[in-house]
């Protein structure tokens, strides 16, 4: 794996590494790209349906549509933990599309 | 009396006797949590002000205790321990939180983890190391590190935790105290910051099997916050430990217990874990139990590790992705929204869970998403799959923990690595088929503890901890604090 | 000449109590921040939980839309980083979507034409950005709301049959009751990708994307814009950009971004929202309650009814008129008389009034009532209508008003002739011009006369009968 790959893969994630640290995720890759090559080797793999979840009972409900005011959050609450703060909104560098 | 020794039952008769008040109570422990904040840090924050609005007597009504600080507490600092999250007040109370409140149990500190629960060592927080309190020198495991380390130092008689691949059974093992993460769904994840959400589970650090069950007797339960949470079955797992375990069958895996296979390495370590172990089977069959050996294709056990760790970074990746210093968090510096949330993030979060995001994020990249992820979820299923298959004739399985006492700190680190790969890893298949599994302390090696995990079928929390009782019953294990002479 | 391509993928917001994956209003409102949950906010340890209405208001639709539903539902994280989205991914529905390969059948002029849809899926509204002069402000209200997503398959080919699609489309989510659909409130926005090919070239050509369009006019600008300048693109043997396009007032678009890569979302199933199993009874329950579409209506009207094309497309054109038309049918009034009170005295007083006809006095029950006197002769069509207009003024139920003021026709012969001989005994004049110069048109003379006489409930038939016979006695 190529660091400048995995430079790029992290600025995508919207943070930047030391450059020995690139070192140290280099090696893991290869590691666990190993070990997953290995696991492509088992047979039939292709044909298992993949599991998203530990176990599937269907015995969740959909929530009834209520409204429920005690788990809305006061405008205060909103903006309880935000540095920057205007007109009781979140105050960010202009956006530009 | 010694409080710090005490389990819960033995904390509720001095209460109720009035020898010493719930405040009292927390006042000791407080000040015994400052007293060994310096030399173990197992805390974030100690909290000062003793505070109890119980809706319902309990069990554990008046009675201290810790949570991790991955738990979101209303007016109280949550961390997550990471810079990201440093000065993070929540707004809204988990709901495990709420329920102990309710129940009147007293909460006095928030533990140390390992940076957002992603790690196995306790040297990742953002507050610094948390060592083991049977022996400075070594880790006590992560990434519940606070919380094994409060409840093995007698500061607390139950703590919360969050386990997603061994992170209260490990460093349960390490400080030689209980650790039981129950089945998925049985306690409620709302308010539990997410590591890898199909692998996260709740549950607690205590002294005894039995406190285990009163402490999950508390915090279970459905939850209209959790659509995976189970519906009420109404079972108390008190009253279950006292069912019969005449007869119940386990196995354990010859692939990891096999001691043939680790003679030639000379690692003394492993090979007294494993007499250890062969001992408790032994002794576990004079009380009832039928024990065998089965045997599991090595390449499947081979990929549990991999799979784990590409599973959970991809989870992992997503899940914090919520954390870019906007709406919470430390405000990046910068001239575009881009360059704010990538300072935060860049300073936010420590190396170790950067390499996992990075990890994560190219297992889910579409041209890797099918030999990466989806590959590893596969695997997933074979593995719970072929245990559930053994589930059918079997009640449960015993392995060891750990290779070996805690690591010390010199010599382990997080970065992958394949040496003892079954034998350090196995502890995720509790979480990949979401089954009931516990740690108990078995003994000790150089001084170091070590743990035996036993893990049942989904829904059988109650025979899991019956069966678990009985193994407390013959190491004699109960109730061990460490270095645990000092009283307050 | 170039063959036109043209898909749509359309957003509209779901009306719901509560927002798609929280309990926290899904309400318009111009106060920022006081509809947001811990889970709308992304806040660390939330969980979504999904809304029942929600889905099954997604489902409806998408059968309305005679798309395939799935066995179970079923949510997908989509990955990226934007600060309208607070947990840095949305759930939305990649792996089984509500709804796949359906259509809409559309009128473009005379033409019909079949829309294919690929898929309806349901997901979450971002927050909202407000844009000022070195800064933008984020209100988290519209965080989590239900938005439908609608992708048709590339198979349009005009901007007026994208625009009619839209038109057709909007009054599906009317017809279903599912959302007001309002573009001004930004609860319908569209994104529209055209390519242009050689005709009778099968490569495909470049797709432009353009995106976030709220107005159907604009839509439409936007594509006759788009047309043109990859025309003469294509005609000055220029290359098409792979990118995508922003529109501006007048219509025009200018580019906002060419795509270098495409971005990778990192799809995968929502680990927090286990499955949950779509029955086959639950879905017939949904089933039921799918309204006919107006295309289907217009249909009905036309060959079994035997309407107008114009009265049918008048009636069938919006779903309360529609509804109301056929209940009344439904009580059992005729057809003819039906489509007049509807089409004249309703639709103009809805006009007049400026209301919706949920909120118009006259219920089914009402006209019915007044149509079926009408269709048995016992008031005239013109009483019938101006009761209505009373009935309106007075809020009365003009069923009422009729008893009340005996407005229903004398058919009694007795009872007329009373009045007649009245008459004819007070104008002699008017009498002798009949019988002695034979000036038939004292005739309506005394009709006048008699209606005055009988509060104007005289049955005029009856009575010119009478008038004649009695005016025909003193002739002799």
């Amino acid at each position: 794996m190529e660091k400048e790959k995995l430079k790029d893969y992290a600025h995508k994630l919207m943070f930047d590494m030391k450059e020995e640290e690139y070192e140290t995720l280099q090696q893991e890759f290869d590691i666990i790209l190993k070990q997953m090559d290995l696991i492509g080797e088992i047979p039939n793999i292709k044909e298992v349906e993949p599991m998203h979840f530990p176990y599937v009972t269907y015995e969740a409900k959909l929530r009834k549509d209520e409204v429920i005011e005690n788990e809305v959050l006061t405008t205060g609450e909103v903006l309880a933990n935000c540095e920057h703060v205007l007109n009781d909104q979140v105050k960010v560098p202009k956006v530009v599309e | 009396m010694e409080y710090q020794k005490m389990l819960i039952e033995d904390l509720r008769k001095e209460l109720d006797a009035g020898v010493v008040t719930s405040q009292e109570l927390f006042e000791k422990f407080v000040s015994l949590a400052k007293k060994y904040q310096g030399e173990y840090n197992s805390f974030v924050t100690i909290l000062e002000k003793y505070k109890m609005k119980k809706k319902k007597d309990t069990l554990v009504t008046g009675i201290p205790y810790a949570l991790k600080d991955n738990f979101s507490t209303s007016n109280i600092l949550t961390t997550g321990s990471s810079n990201i999250l440093k000065n993070y007040v929540p707004v809204y109370d988990a709901t495990v939180y709420k329920k102990l409140k309710e129940a009147g149990a007293v909460l006095m500190g928030k533990t140390v983890l390992d940076e957002l629960a992603m790690g196995g060592t306790g040297i990742t927080g953002h507050t610094g190391v948390v060592k083991n309190p049977w022996d400075k020198t070594r880790e006590i495991g992560g990434s519940s590190a606070g919380s094994a380390a409060a409840v093995a130092l007698g500061i607390v008689p139950f703590a919360l935790g969050s386990d997603t691949g061994d992170s209260i059974r490990k460093p349960a093992a390490f400080g030689g105290v209980v650790g039981f993460k129950p089945t998925y769904g049985l306690i409620s994840r709302y308010g539990l910051f997410a590591f890898a959400s199909s692998l996260d589970h709740v549950g607690c650090f205590t002294r005894s099997v039995r406190d285990a069950a009163i402490v999950t007797d508390i915090i279970k339960g459905e939850d209209p916050h959790d659509m995976t949470s189970l519906k009420d079955t109404g079972e108390c797992l008190v009253d279950s430990l006292a069912q019969d375990i005449k007869g119940k069958k386990l196995f354990y895996i010859k692939e990891i217990c096999d001691r043939s296979q680790y003679e030639e390495s000379g690692d003394q370590e492993i090979l007294a874990v494993l007499d250890n172990f062969y001992d408790l089977v032994e002794k576990l069959k004079e009380k009832g139990f039928v024990i065998e050996e089965v045997s599991i294709d090595q390449k499947l056990l081979e990929a549990i590790y991999p799979s784990y760790m590409t599973i959970s970074c991809a989870e992992a990746t997503s899940n914090n992705a919520n954390l870019t210093g906007i709406p919470y968090g430390p405000r990046g510096e910068g001239n575009s929204v881009d360059e704010i949330m990538f300072s935060a993030r860049t300073k936010g979060f420590s190396e170790l869970i950067k390499r996992r995001f990075i990890l994560g994020s190219y297992i889910l990249q579409k041209e890797n998403q099918e030999k990466l992820f989806l590959n590893a979820c596969r695997i997933r299923r074979l593995l719970v799959d072929k245990i559930n298959d053994l589930f059918q004739t079997y009640d449960g399985f015993l392995l060891p923990c750990s290779g070996g006492g805690a690591p010390h700190f010199d010599e382990d680190s997080d970065k992958l690595s394949d040496r003892y790969l079954l034998m350090e890893n196995h502890l995720s298949l509790g979480n990949f088929g979401g089954y009931p599994s516990i740690t108990l302390p078995c003994g000790f090696i150089d001084g170091a503890p070590i743990g035996v995990c036993l893990t049942g079928r989904v829904k059988e929390d109650g025979l899991v901890l019956a069966m678990a009782e009985k193994i407390e019953e013959v190491t004699g294990l109960k109730g061990q604090i460490a270095g645990g002479d000092q009283d307050v | 000449m170039y063959k036109v391509v043209i898909g749509l993928e359309v957003h509209c917001e779901v009306q719901t109590n509560s927002k798609n994956f929280s309990s926290a209003p899904n309400e318009f409102t111009m106060t920022p921040n006081i509809h947001v949950a811990p889970v709308d906010l992304g806040l660390p340890g939330i969980l979504p939980v999904v809304n029942e209405e929600a889905c099954r208001k997604a489902l409806k639709t998408a059968m309305a839309l005679h798309c395939e539903n799935p066995d179970e539902i079923i949510f997908d994280r989509k990955n990226y980083f934007y600060p309208d989205l607070p947990k840095g991914y949305q759930i939305t529905q990649v792996t089984k979507p509500m709804g796949r390969n359906g259509y809409l059948d559309i009128k473009v002029g005379e033409k019909e034409k079949r829309v294919y849809i690929h898929q309806l899926h349901l997901e979450e509204d971002t927050a909202s950005l407000d844009h000022y002069s070195n800064y933008s402000l984020i209100d988290y209200n519209r965080s989590g709301i239900p938005l439908m997503e609608i992708v048709t398959e590339p198979c349009i080919s005009s901007a007026e049959e994208a625009v009619t699609f839209l038109e057709d489309l909007r009054d599906v989510f009317l017809f279903c009751e599912v959302s007001e659909a309002r573009s001004n409130k930004g609860q319908m926005r569209c994104d529209v990708n055209i390519s242009l090919t050689e005709e009778g070239s099968d490569k495909l050509g470049t797709k432009v994307e353009m995106k976030n369009i709220n107005a159907f006019n604009s839509v439409k600008a936007a594509i006759e814009y788009e047309i043109k300048r990859q025309s003469e693109l294509l005609d000055r043997g220029e290359k098409v950009i792979q990118e995508t396009r922003r529109i501006d007032e007048d219509g025009k678009t200018y580019s906002m971004r060419e795509k270098v890569d495409a971005v990778d979302y990192k799809y995968y199933v929502e680990p927090n929202l286990p499955p949950v199993k779509l029955t086959k009874e639950y879905l017939d329950g949904i089933r039921q309650t799918v309204p006919m579409l107006k295309l289907d209506r217009l249909h009905r009207y036309i060959n079994e009814f035997h309407l107008s094309e114009y009265d049918a497309t008048v009636l069938s054109k919006n779903k309360d008129i529609a509804d109301y038309f056929e209940n009344i049918l439904l009580l059992g009034s005729d057809i003819e008389l039906t489509v007049n009170f509807v089409t004249t005295s309703v639709l103009s007083s809805l006009k007049k009034l400026e209301i919706d006809l949920k909120d118009f006095f006259i219920t089914e029950e009402m006209l019915s009532g007044v149509i079926d006197l009408v269709h048995q002769g016992k008031i005239s069509l013109d009483h019938g209508k101006k009761i209505l207009y009373q009935a309106l003024e007075k809020k009365k139920d003009p069923r009422d008003i009729i008893k009340e003021s005996h407005l229903e026709q004398i058919n009694d012969e007795e009872k007329l002739l009373t009045y007649i001989t009245e008459a004819l005994e007070e104008n002699p004049e008017q009498v002798r011009q009949y019988v002695e110069e034979g000036k038939d048109y004292v005739i309506n003379y005394f009709i006048g006369k008699v209606m005055q006489k009988s509060n104007r409930q005289a049955n005029p038939n009856i009575t010119l009968e009478l008038i004649k016979k009695e005016l025909e006695k003193r002739r002799k």
